[in-house]
């Protein structure tokens, strides 16, 4: 999957909010690949490595805004655990390859494609 | 067993012309396990349905795919199509090819949309069916508080056949609802008298909660009342504790305490304002009055509305000259523009100031120095008579019920009422409600919303005596789980307790009820004794593993 972006999606906010975004006719880079989680603190460093190691170029994690999370603490959690990642990814030099979280609501469907179109200009930038 | 897969195509009427749908059918055709594809022009209406039950049901299938719009949407008809079938409703996988596929983007996406299927599938042939299971639950309501909110929700309970127990920490019902009674026209005294009349409603006054544990439909709370513990099961909480004022600090509390309350010149609460002006004789009229509010705490809806109602009654009543400091006039509460209007007809004066208010004695008045924004001048007021600005708190005792709840409160210490993504009178620990003004500045009207809609929430709980839950959706393999309590300081429902296995052996188990599936514990779980079925950590990597394959 060359040159994927793998978006880990909360079925709260970041999922409707892509939804919304393919109904306003609001494009996006087409390598983006949406996985719904019932919570952004549902995803594990292990699932962003396993994406790594497919081969995608960046893995962005969208959670609820803050203070806003259904599940409370999910976002702050899974805002942490990118972090981490960030920190393993230097430690085992593969610099580069970017974890990103964005926060948005259900009803910001720009504030997504602005996600994606953020972490796509940083792939470009670093010629991957 | 081999799986048989049946992937089925929405092409939702022609409404994503950027697929080619024949193509998309001949490739996901050729995927290990795929028994048969269909393609059919609406799955969701009803001869759609009919046709996806009667071929799970004619080729035997154990999963199905269904490739159309999003989950959000018509996932449930799906499952429900599934279980018509005589399948698990868990063993459904939607990939989304409208939304986020085929609206998405512009130009060819046949490809993309091959991806998603196969993502879906990786993920389906790791689906397990989940079983559903009636559980019981205690059909008891706990109603914390004896105020207004408190009282009606009981009677409204009572009224649906639920026993509730009101808990009142004061000797008697009703106390903390003075100031309303006649600013919103409710009387106080048939309202308790309804509740002493109903034998569905018991009273525990002068008693407090000291304990509580459990979860939905099974709460064990311990109640102290004059020395002696009380054990009682509930199957809901609500909380409907109410709010204190406090004057505010701004320099008000110096000046008080040189200003003799009532007689004379002073700085009064709203509340003593409102006593003054209904129920003791004033020598001498305030021939001005000054109210303040809206500078410390922004959320002045109940301010405002009590400020208005009070500056009417004066006017009327002495027919003082009134002078209302203030921010902003916040009128979207029912009634209060109505209430602006006939003040500002009146003759009430109101000056928009961007910063508190100097004030300082002078001669046994109080003189307040604002600068009002639209002159653009400083103005001084001598008032017989001040106002002073409220804060609205959270009562005493609120973070002791909170820790014992296990829910947080917001940054002013009220319970809940910044998460925009709860419903307005449910906590994070379901069962547990929050009606009233212990969640934040409400008026009337809202709290009256507030009432209904918990009464209705724990009616459709509780009212059967049972709650169809789906059973061990998220399950602590015991085997792997060493009990190192993770999961439970993490879980934000409080679902999981310590839990008994084998004799001695003791693990973290999840109650069904109790837990909204969320998965933080099985992300975090240093064990990974955590399972959440649709959600495991194989299901999850199956898909990423789908990416890019072909």
């Amino acid at each position: 999957m060359n040159g994927c972006i793998v978006a880990f999606c909360c079925e709260h906010s970041a999922y409707p909010a892509a939804d919304l975004a393919g109904r306003l006719r609001l494009h996006y880079p087409e390598s983006l690949r949406v996985i719904r989680v019932p919570c952004a603190g549902r995803v594990d460093v292990i699932h962003i490595l396993k994406a790594f190691e497919n081969g995608a170029s960046a893995v962005l994690v969208l959670g609820c805004e803050d203070g806003a999370c259904h599940h409370i603490t999910g976002n702050t959690r899974a805002k942490e655990r990118v972090k981490y990642c960030n920190m393993l990814l230097k430690e085992v030099e593969v610099d580069g390859r970017p974890v990103a979280m964005f926060n948005l609501s259900p009803n910001t469907p720009h504030k997504f494609v602005r996600a994606v179109n953020e972490i796509t200009k940083i792939i470009k930038e670093s010629g991957r | 067993m081999e799986t048989r897969i049946g992937i089925f195509l929405c092409n939702c009427g022609g409404g994503m012309k950027n697929i080619d749908f024949d193509a998309v059918a001949e490739k996901v055709a050729r995927m290990p396990g795929v028994t048969c594809v269909n393609l059919v022009s609406h799955l969701c209406l009803d001869e759609g349905r009919e046709k996806m039950i009667a071929s799970i049901r004619e080729e035997n299938l154990d999963r199905v795919i269904v490739a159309a719009c999003s989950p959000e949407f018509k996932e449930h008809i799906f499952r429900q199509a599934l279980e018509d079938a005589g399948l698990n409703g868990h063993l459904l996988a939607m990939a989304n090819i409208r939304e986020q596929c085929s609206w998405a983007h512009e130009g060819d996406v046949t490809e993309k949309a091959v991806e998603l299927i196969k993502m879906a599938t990786n993920r389906a042939r790791l689906l397990q069916p989940l079983e559903r299971k009636e559980l019981p639950v205690n059909r008891e309501v706990l109603v914390i508080g004896g105020g207004f909110s408190a009282i009606d929700t009981a009677l409204h309970l009572s009224r649906l056949g639920l026993r509730t127990t009101l808990l009142e920490k004061e000797a008697v019902l009703g106390t903390g609802t003075g100031e309303w009674q006649s600013l919103h026209g409710f009387d106080n005294s048939s309202m308790t008298a309804a509740v002493e009349g109903d034998r569905n409603i018991d009273v525990l006054a002068s008693a407090r909660m000291t304990a509580a544990e459990g979860t939905i439909g099974d709460f064990t709370v311990t109640i102290t009342r004059e020395g002696e513990e009380i054990s009682r099961k509930y199957g809901a909480i609500v909380l409907a504790t109410g709010f204190r004022t406090e004057l505010a600090p701004t320099s008000t509390l110096k000046l008080r305490t040189q200003a003799e309350p009532i007689s004379g010149i002073s700085i009064v609460s709203q509340e003593q304002l409102f006593h003054m002006l209904h129920n003791s004789i004033v020598e001498a009229k305030p021939r001005t009055i000054g109210f303040m509010f809206d500078f410390s705490d922004e959320n002045s809806r109940f301010p405002t509305l009590t400020t208005l109602n009070n500056a009417l009654a004066a006017k009327n009543k002495w027919g003082s000259e009134i002078y209302i400091f203030c921010k902003n006039v916040k009128v979207d509460s029912e009634g209060a523009e109505k209430l602006y209007r006939e003040a500002r007809e009146c003759g009430v004066v109101f000056l928009k100031c961007e910063t508190t208010p100097r004030m300082s004695m002078d001669n046994g008045r109080v003189a307040v120095e604002a600068r009002d924004v639209f002159l653009g001048e400083d103005t001084v007021i001598a008032c017989d008579l001040l106002v002073a600005e409220e804060l609205l708190l959270p009562i005493a005792g609120t973070e002791t019920l909170s820790s014992l709840l296990n829910i947080r409160l917001d940054s002013r210490g009220f319970y809940q009422d910044e998460n925009v993504h709860l419903y307005p009178v449910a906590s994070e620990k379901k069962g547990v409600f929050v009606i009233g003004w212990c969640r934040g500045n409400l008026d009337m009207g809202r709290v009256l919303t507030d009432i209904s809609s918990v009464v209705m929430s724990v009616h459709g709980l509780l009212s059967s005596g049972k709650i169809l839950v789906e059973v061990e959706r998220v399950k602590v393999d015991p085997q792997k789980c060493v009990a190192c309590l993770t999961c439970i300081r993490v879980c934000p429902h409080g679902a999981i307790q310590l839990v008994r296995v084998d004799g001695d052996k003791e693990v973290a188990g999840i109650s069904d009820l109790a837990c909204d599936a969320c998965g933080i514990c099985s992300a975090i779980c240093p064990a990974k004794a955590i399972k959440f079925q649709g959600y495991r950590d194989e299901e999850i990597l199956a898909q990423i593993e789908a990416i890019g394959e072909s």
